[in-house]
C-alpha cells in the first residue's frame, strides 16, 4: 500500500465498526470547525461516564489544580475550549488505547504531565494547551492499531523481539509511522495547528513551522516520560533528544533538575489518582 | 491498593483501608489523606504497615530502578545531551528515600 492509499484508509477511520461509540459520537461534535462552549458542555453533560472521566482528569496532576474543579462549566472556563476538546478525545479513546497497546494511555498521560511542566518552566501562557498536545501525540498509534490491527500487532511484536524502536518497526511494516498517521487524522478532525504539528512532528521537531516551541516541548516530554519509565509506547528505550530541541528549549541544569523532580513526583501521584478505581 | 511500611509512608498518601487496633476499633478512617501527625501516631502505636491507594506493585529497590534506567538509555546514551538527561533521573533515584 502506498502512502496515499494509507492516508485515505486512515482518514476513513470514523466508519470503522470497532471504533468506540463514544468517540464516534464525539467526532460528530468536534469535527465542526466552529463549536460553542455550550455545545461541548451539553455533549459531555449528557454522558455521565464521560463527565466523571473528564472531571477526574482535570483534577489530576496533569492540569495542576488537583481537586478544585467540580463542574464541567468550571473546567471549560478554566481550561478553555481547545483543551477540553482535546482532553475529551483523550478520555474517549482511553479503552481503545489500552486494547491497542497496554500502557499507551499511561504513556500519553505522562507525556501530558511532562509537557505541562516544561511549558510552565518556559513561561508559556497556556501550558494546558501544550499538555493536550502531549496527551494526543501518539494518537497515530491508536488509529493504526484500530485500522490495521493485525499488521500493527506484527509491528509491536517486531519491536519487542528485535529490541528496536516502535517507530522503526512501524516503518518496516507500513513505510509510514504513527506520527504520519497522527498528523493526517489530526488534520481530518480539524485540530488546530498547535495540536497538528506536535502530533505530526514529535519525532522530527525541526520540521515544525507554525508552533516550533510547542512541538519541541512535546518531543522533549516524550523523551522524559520514557526516561522516567512511565507507561509503555511500544518499546522500552529512551529516544535521543533532537539537538534543535535542546537548543530551542535552552534549559539550565537547574531547570532540568526541577523538571525531572516535579515530573517524577507528579507521575507518582498520577498513578494513585487515575488508576485507583479503574 | 498497596501495602506500605509505615517507615516509607509519606504525607499525602491516602488510606485504602482503615487502620484498626487489636480490638478492631478504627483509629484512622479509610480515605484519610495522611498528614505528618498521622504518620507519627502510627509510629507511636507500633503499627508496621498500612494499605494506601495506588496500583504500583511491590516497590523496587534503588538498585533495580537504576538498572532499569541504564537499560532504557542503552540505545541512545552516547547521543548528544543524553548523558545530561540521564544524570538528572539518576540523581532523582539516588535521592529517593527507600
Amino acid at each position: 500500500m502506498d502512502s496515499r492509499e494509507m492516508r485515505s484508509q486512515i482518514e476513513n477511520i470514523d466508519t470503522l465498526p470497532t471504533i468506540p461509540s463514544i468517540l464516534r459520537k464525539l467526532l460528530a461534535v468536534i469535527e465542526k470547525p466552529k463549536i460553542s462552549i455550550n455545545e461541548i458542555g451539553n455533549f459531555i453533560a449528557n454522558d455521565p461516564v464521560l463527565t466523571s472521566r473528564v472531571l477526574k482528569v482535570v483534577n489530576s496532576p496533569i492540569y495542576g489544580f488537583p481537586g478544585r474543579i467540580s463542574s464541567l462549566n468550571q473546567a471549560l472556563i478554566l481550561l478553555g475550549l481547545n483543551v477540553v476538546r482535546g482532553m475529551l478525545l483523550g478520555v474517549s479513546v482511553f479503552e481503545a488505547m489500552q486494547k491497542t497497546m497496554v500502557g499507551l494511555w499511561e504513556h500519553s498521560l505522562g507525556c501530558a504531565i511532562a509537557a505541562r511542566i516544561i511549558a510552565k518552566k518556559k513561561g508559556l501562557k497556556e501550558p494546558e494547551e501544550v499538555s493536550v498536545a502531549g496527551l494526543l501525540h501518539d494518537i497515530g498509534k491508536l488509529v493504526m492499531g484500530l485500522k490495521f490491527p493485525e499488521e500493527y500487532g506484527l509491528a509491536i511484536a517486531e519491536a519487542q523481539k528485535g529490541h528496536i524502536f516502535m517507530l522503526d518497526a512501524e516503518k518496516n511494516q507500513f513505510n509510514i509511522s504513527h506520527a504520519d498517521a497522527g498528523g493526517w487524522i489530526a488534520l481530518k478532525w480539524n485540530f488546530p495547528q498547535n495540536l497538528v504539528e506536535p502530533i505530526e512532528y514529535h519525532h522530527k521537531p525541526h520540521l515544525s513551522k507554525v508552533v516550533p516551541l510547542q512541538t519541541a516541548i512535546v518531543h522533549f516530554a516524550d523523551v522524559l516520560t520514557r526516561a522516567a519509565g512511565f507507561g509503555f509506547s511500544g518499546d522500552n528505550f529512551v529516544p535521543a533528544v533532537h539537538p534543535s530541541v535542546w537548543q530551542l528549549l535552552d534549559l539550565s541544569d537547574e531547570d532540568l533538575k526541577d523538571i525531572v523532580s516535579e515530573l517524577e513526583d507528579s507521575l507518582g501521584q498520577a498513578e494513585d489518582f487515575l488508576f485507583a478505581d479503574e | 491498593m498497596k501495602r506500605v511500611s509505615v517507615e516509607l509512608l509519606k504525607p499525602g498518601a491516602k488510606l485504602a483501608k482503615p487502620v484498626v487496633n487489636d480490638s478492631g476499633m478504627i483509629l484512622i478512617g479509610e480515605g484519610t489523606v495522611l498528614k505528618e501527625s498521622h504518620i507519627e501516631r502510627l509510629h507511636s502505636m507500633n503499627i508496621s504497615t498500612v494499605f494506601v491507594e495506588g496500583t504500583a506493585g511491590p516497590s523496587k529497590t534503588r538498585e533495580e530502578l537504576l538498572a532499569e534506567l541504564d537499560a532504557r538509555f542503552k540505545k541512545t546514551e552516547n547521543e548528544p545531551y543524553m548523558q545530561t538527561v540521564k544524570r538528572f533521573f539518576k540523581e532523582y533515584i539516588e535521592g529517593m528515600d527507600n
